[in-house]
This record gives structure tokens, sequence and C-alpha cells, in this order.
């Protein structure tokens, strides 16, 4: 696919006008450029066709155009977008296989809450993707993480030697559970960001720190952890994600543990409800899940001052219906107020990261007016808050990131609930 | 004096269920039929598949025939019509015109059952070209193809590569005058697109529609399959007009959910006709007395609580003599029509209803 050029617009269809004059306003040449022909010739419905046959792409002929999708796709807020829109261009004869709009979905899933008609386009996307990764039409962003991950285990290319470096210098032990040779209560499913990332390192040492203040018998596993796959899968990676959870699981299969604890909802997703097909069935909690059960045993005692609004991870909160964990958390912390922001819980504003939009920044800036992350820090400050609590390890970065081009640097902090208790704990930072 | 007599005026699938019913409860009946044969507008316009359910028309109407003829308690009076009535409720004595002969036939209550037509999609301001182009064909037309099971391009006789169904033809314009919705005209084209689709697998098919009307059971059982099994095309915004292109039709109108003009090829169209009261209804109607509404249908006293009694006592009516209406629906009036007849005639009679 050739970037740079927007590939949704045909050169036949460009037109402009060498002159032209609307209201005493001259708008001759590339002032009055259109980009679409005005006149529909023809509905080319075998585009459509090409979708439905794809097993999982069936329902995107199901559309009605009753448009419920359209006011809850993050998407459309900040471009011309959703599921109804797709399915007319489909339509129209609008090859979905080599355009942008086939990467804009975040796989957030508000549209599926509203369809009538479930049309599901957690199933079509990753469907239809499959499809174009298979005849290379990948956005070379994409792609180039698809390689890191397949030749590094984790999509930002980190060596994965040093997956566990970030346990370095801490005041508590992050034990390897391949050097304890023993089994343990807690497998802890550290992930990519919170090993390589400054600010989700930032975040892990926190966690490392509370779950060692409750004395959890807990272990990680170090290189021998890959990249969980599930973002992979969304965009279209499939047998990149096979590779991944074969991996995993043989790591996996190798030590003894109770609980499989992970820091990131896409892992928790993939461990619920992709893992156990591949024979990788595992009892399987999010940290803000096993910590809220533990909020007696915190016994949280410093004041943190703050006003504290949350952004509910769409693979926590859409994809596998916890909304209250973080909640029972953040409501446990002294001296914090939360303050919800307006598009929240099951109506949530995707941040911009699933689906493979963690990797896809160049496509989102080409095709919309501003990042989601920007979208949703300007709802966050909107609440009067101080804090942007996250439980996402995608978020930290693309909150900060988002926080500063939207000139908010000062206005907004971004903490992982991981360090929140941590400070309400007065356990140490670095 | 009073007659334990019924008049049903109208054989179709209404007068049918109302004789076959007033003859059960214990009536003689009198079913006056103008055409030679029995059946109303379904068999005589060739219907084939019925949309609740796409049974045989034919099937159907045929039970329907068997029960009404096989009292003997029924007097079937086909290629006649009723030319006079006189007397009143309890007591009219109706002038049955017959090849040439007429008689009078003396009844107590009087049940009409003359239907609809067609709207006739050539008149006033459509700009279809119904009777311009071969390959511009109305539901009935379509039918009756569908039934031979050889549906094609009329003037090529070859299947169609493209066929489009434009609604509302007739039906919802002031200008018209027919500004009511023909209730049936959605879900028959969505029932007969995907007969086409049955029939000629390759051929692409559209539904320009301006709302989609399908309700009841008529959304699952023929609009979602039609669109999600049979791949049938919804496009909202009906066509403003046809034109000949290249020697093939060019519809042009609006995709209004694109917000964006649209001038498409097709090899058919079919222009899904609402529903009129029929001439016989008409006559029918002014010759009983019979209060209408400025669409020539029948009104009742009351147009939610009795659906079947008119103004006229002793005269009830069923079926789409009183707007558009479903099989399902005409069925269930003529029941009741039936029924009410013949608790008129026992209430004349001294004989608690």
């Amino acid at each position: 696919m050739t970037r740079g050029v927007n590939p949704k617009v045909e050169p036949g269809r460009v037109m402009e006008l060498e002159h032209a004059v609307i209201d005493e306003m001259d708008i001759s040449g590339h002032w009055n450029r259109m980009f679409e022909q005005r006149v529909i010739f023809d509905y080319d419905v075998e585009k459509l066709d090409d979708v439905t046959v794809l097993d999982g792409g069936e329902s995107m002929g199901w559309c009605y155009q009753c448009a419920q999708c359209v006011p809850v796709c993050p998407v459309d807020h900040v471009g011309s977008y959703g599921p109804r829109k797709i399915y007319r261009n489909l339509q129209l004869g609008i090859d979905l296989f080599t355009h942008d709009d086939l990467w804009l979905c975040t796989t957030c899933a508000n549209c599926l809450r509203v369809c009538p008609k479930e049309v599901d386009m957690l199933q079509i996307m990753p469907a239809v993707r499959t499809e174009a990764v298979l005849n290379g039409n990948v956005p070379a962003e994409l792609q180039d993480v698809f390689e890191k991950t397949a030749r590094y285990g984790n999509p930002l290319g980190k060596n994965p030697k040093r997956r566990a470096a970030w346990t370095r210098g801490l005041d508590v032990e992050v034990p390897l559970i391949s050097e304890l040779g023993r089994k343990v209560d807690v497998l802890w499913w550290v992930s990519d960001y919170p090993s390589y990332h400054p600010r989700g390192i930032d975040a892990s040492r926190a966690l490392a720190r509370v779950l060692t203040y409750l004395g959890v018998d807990f272990a990680i596993l170090g290189a021998e952890e890959h990249h969980d796959g599930d973002s992979m899968l969304r965009a279209g990676e499939a047998g990149l994600f096979e590779m991944l959870a074969e991996h995993n699981i043989a790591a996996l299969d190798q030590y003894e543990f109770d609980v499989l604890l992970t820091t990131d909802p896409h892992a928790y997703n993939a461990f619920l409800h992709e893992y156990p097909a591949r024979g990788g069935t595992y009892d399987v909690a999010h940290y803000t899940q096993f910590l809220a059960e533990r909020i007696e045993a915190l016994g949280l005692t410093e004041e943190i001052g703050r006003t504290i609004t949350f952004h509910d991870p769409c693979y926590l909160g859409r994809h596998n219906g916890e909304y209250d964990a973080p909640r029972d958390l953040i409501g446990a912390l002294p001296g914090a107020e939360l303050v919800e922001m307006w598009r929240s819980r099951e109506n949530g504003y995707c941040c911009g990261g699933g689906g493979g939009g963690m990797w896809l920044d160049g496509l989102a800036a080409d095709n919309q007016s501003m990042r989601l992350s920007e979208k949703r820090v300007l709802e966050a400050v909107e609440t009067g808050a101080d804090t942007l609590c996250v439980v996402c390890p995608y978020e930290v970065s693309r909150f900060e990131d988002a926080v500063k081009s939207t000139n908010n640097d000062g206005n907004l902090a971004v903490l992982d609930i991981a360090e929140l208790l941590a400070m309400a704990l007065g356990l140490a930072t670095d | 004096m009073s007659s334990n007599r019924v008049v049903v005026i109208g054989g179709g699938p209404a007068g049918l269920e109302a004789t076959a019913l007033a003859a059960r409860l214990g009536s003689e009946v009198t079913l006056v039929e103008k055409r030679p044969e029995l059946g109303g507008t379904p068999i005589a316009e060739n219907y084939a598949a019925l949309t609740h359910g796409f049974q045989s028309a034919e099937d159907l109407v045929g039970r329907l025939i068997a029960d009404a003829t096989g009292s003997p308690a029924v007097e079937v009076r086909t290629g006649a019509e009723v030319t006079a009535v006189s007397g009143a409720g309890g007591d009219f004595a109706v002038s049955v015109s017959s090849g040439g002969d007429e008689d009078q036939v003396a009844a107590g209550a009087i049940v009409l059952a003359t239907g609809f037509q067609h709207f006739d999609p050539g008149r006033e301001t459509q700009q279809y070209g119904y009777y311009e182009f071969p390959d511009v064909i109305a539901l009935q037309d379509a039918e009756a193809m569908l039934k031979a099971e050889s549906f094609v391009t009329p003037s090529t006789g070859r299947p169609p590569e493209r066929v489009a169904f434009i609604q509302c033809v007739g039906s919802r314009d002031r200008q018209i005058g027919n500004e009511y919705c023909s209730k049936v005209c959605c879900g028959i084209s969505s029932k007969q697109a995907i007969e086409v689709r049955q029939q000629v697998p390759d051929a692409r098919v559209f539904i320009f529609y301006i709302d989609m009307r399908m309700y009841g059971y008529w959304e699952n059982e023929i609009y979602w399959p039609a669109q999600e099994q049979h791949r049938v095309n919804y496009v909202k915004g009906i066509v403003t007009e046809i034109l000949a292109k290249n020697g093939r039709l060019l519809i042009r109108g609006e995709d209004t959910t694109m917000g964006r003009p649209m001038e498409v090829p097709m090899d058919v169209v079919v222009l899904a006709v609402g529903m009129e009261p029929s001439q016989g209804t008409r006559t029918m109607a002014d010759l009983l007395g019979l209060a209408t509404n400025k669409y020539g249908f029948v009104e009742t006293v009351h147009d939610t609580l009795d659906t079947v009694t008119t103004n006229v006592p002793g005269v009830f009516v069923c079926g789409s003599v009183t707007g558009p209406c479903d099989l399902d629906d005409a069925i269930s009036s003529a029941g009741a029509a039936g029924a009410k007849a013949v608790a008129f005639l026992r209430a004349g009679a001294g004989v608690p209803a």
C-alpha cells in the first residue's frame, strides 16, 4: 500500500475548477478541489460480498442503517466513520481490503453494544484484516510492529533478554519463576509496555511493591514471556498470534501457579477467550480484580489529596464486564475524590490503542482531526480532575503524550492505579 | 319478515371466509362474484407465494373455496353482479344480474368483500414510464413471472443482471391523492426480491425505499432474511425518474444516507404499486349508501372497536374494502363480518345474538 497518498481518493475522482467564484470569493484552482465524484454511477456490491463471504465477516451484510453505532464510535468523533458508513461504502464498491477505513477501527466494541442487528465489527475487522495481511496490504508502521513482535516477542522491538531488567535495583524482590524452582501462588504476566516503557516500568515497580507489601507469593516469567498476541489477532496477524500463543502456553506449561495475574487487559482477554481453545486454561485475574479483593488487607492510610477521573479500558470493561474493581480501589484511596467523565463504564470512550491502533499513529493522523487519546484527555480535563487514573498499560504513554499535545501539561497527571496505591501505602517511589 | 340469508358480495379471500363462517353459524349464504371464478385478486392476478410464509396462493385460496362452497347452505353465483339493493336491514331485496338474467335474493344481512385494485402506475404524476418501457413492470407482473418460474427482462426474454424495486408507487402521495401507506408492498417487494435471487442467482437485486414498513413478523421472516441470507441490497431514497440510456434503464434518485445523487443502470424495474378501492368497492359502496373516506374506502362505525359494521344497519364490510390490508388481516376481519352479520339476523328474529 502506498502511504502518504490517501488511497481512498482515486485519481479520476479529484476534481478541480480552474476558475470558480462563489459569494464573491475566488476559490479557483486547488481551493475548490473535491475528492469525491458526486454522482453514484453504480452499486458494485461484489465488494460487500467479498467481506460477507469471510468467516467472521457475515454480519457486515446485516446493517439496516439505523446508525446507532455512529454516535458511539470513537473514531467518528474525530473523522467520518462507523460501521453504518463502512457498510454503505461497501455497497458503493469501495474495496475495504485496501482502504484506510480497515485500520481505523480500534475494536472498542461500543458499536456492538448498541447494534440491534448484532453487526459484529470484532469479528469483521480481524477477518478482513487477516485477508489484507495475507495480501500484503498492511500499513508499513503496523507491518514493522508485526515484524518486531515476531522477531523479539514484543512490539517495541526491545531485547527479549532484558524483559525483566525493570526489576533491577528495586527495593523489593521480583523473582523469576524459573529460578525459584517451585510452585507460586501468583504468576504475574507483566506484559510488554510494563516491562520496557519507562512509564510502564514505573507502574510495574509500584505494583511489585504493593504485592510485596501484601505478602503475596509471586513470581514473573521474565524472558520466557512473549507478547500475549491479542492485539495482533485484532489487527489481522492471526498467524503471529498462533505463534505467540503456542510459545506462551508452552512457557506456562513448565510451571505451577494458582493465579495468572495480568497487568494488561488485552492479555487478560486473550487468556480468557483465546488461549483455552489452544490448550491454555488458567485462573486469570486482572491486577485490579486481585487487589480489589484485598482492599482491607491493604489498609491504605496516606492521604493522597487528589481529584481522580478514571478511564475504562475497552478490553477490561466492555469486552469483559469489569467496571467496579478499579473504582473500588480508587474509592479506597484516602483523600481521593472520583469524578466520572461523561462517557464512562459501558459507554467509555476508547483511548485509540486497541485493535492495532497502538501502532497506527501515522494512519490515524492522516484520517482523523485528533487522536482518540487527545479527545479523551480533553474530557478528563473537563471534569476538573487533577489525575487521570489508568489500569491498562497501553494508556499511560498514550495519555501522557496527549496531555502534552493538548497543552495540558501540569493540569492533569496520568497515573496507574498501582502508583496511586503505592502512594496511599507510603511506599517508596523511584 | 326477516330472512335467515346473508348475501356476501365478492368471492375473494375475505368473501370466502365470511361465507364459510356465516354458514357454519347456521345461516344460508348467497355468495355473489363478478368474475367467472372464485378466488379474487390473488388468483386473478397470478399471485404465486404469499408474503407471509411463502405459501402457495393457489393452495390457500383453494382451501378457502373448499370451506366456503362445501356447505349445502351456500349458494355460489359467479359471473354475477349485484345491481340494486332495496329494503332495510333484516329484510333486504338484493337484485343479482347474471348472463342477462336478473333475480332478487331476499337477505337479512349483507357482507361486502369487494376488495382492492392495484394502483395503475401509468397514471398521474408518476415518472416511471410504466407504459413506455417494457422492462418497467409492477408487482403483479413480477408475480406472474415468478409464478411461471421464468423471471426475465421482458424486452429480451433473458434473465436480468440487475433488478430494482421502487417502493411507495401510488401510495403516500398527496398529488396522487393516496396519502395512506398500502401496508403490504414493502413485504411483497422483499418477498419477490428473495424469489428473484432464488430463481436468478446471478442477479443483483436492489430495493429503493423511503421507509421500510415491515411490520410484525415480516421484519424477521422476510426483511432480515432478504438482506442477510439472500443479499438483497436496500438503499434509502426512492427513484425520481426512469430514463432510457444505451438500451438500458437508468434510474435517477438520491442515495439519501450518502447524500449523493445516483444514476444507476438496471435491467428490470419493479414498481411496488399500492392498493386502491376496487371499482366494485366504489360501485357497491355507492349503491348501498355506505359512508366512505376521501380515498373511496368504506368507513366503519368505529375505526378501532368495530372494524366491520357500517353506517347502514345490516351491512358489514371486510378485507380491503375498508383500506389496505394483508391477507392475514383480511381473513380476520372477514370472520368478524360473517359472525356479526349472523348476530344481526338473530337479533332481528328475536333470537339472542
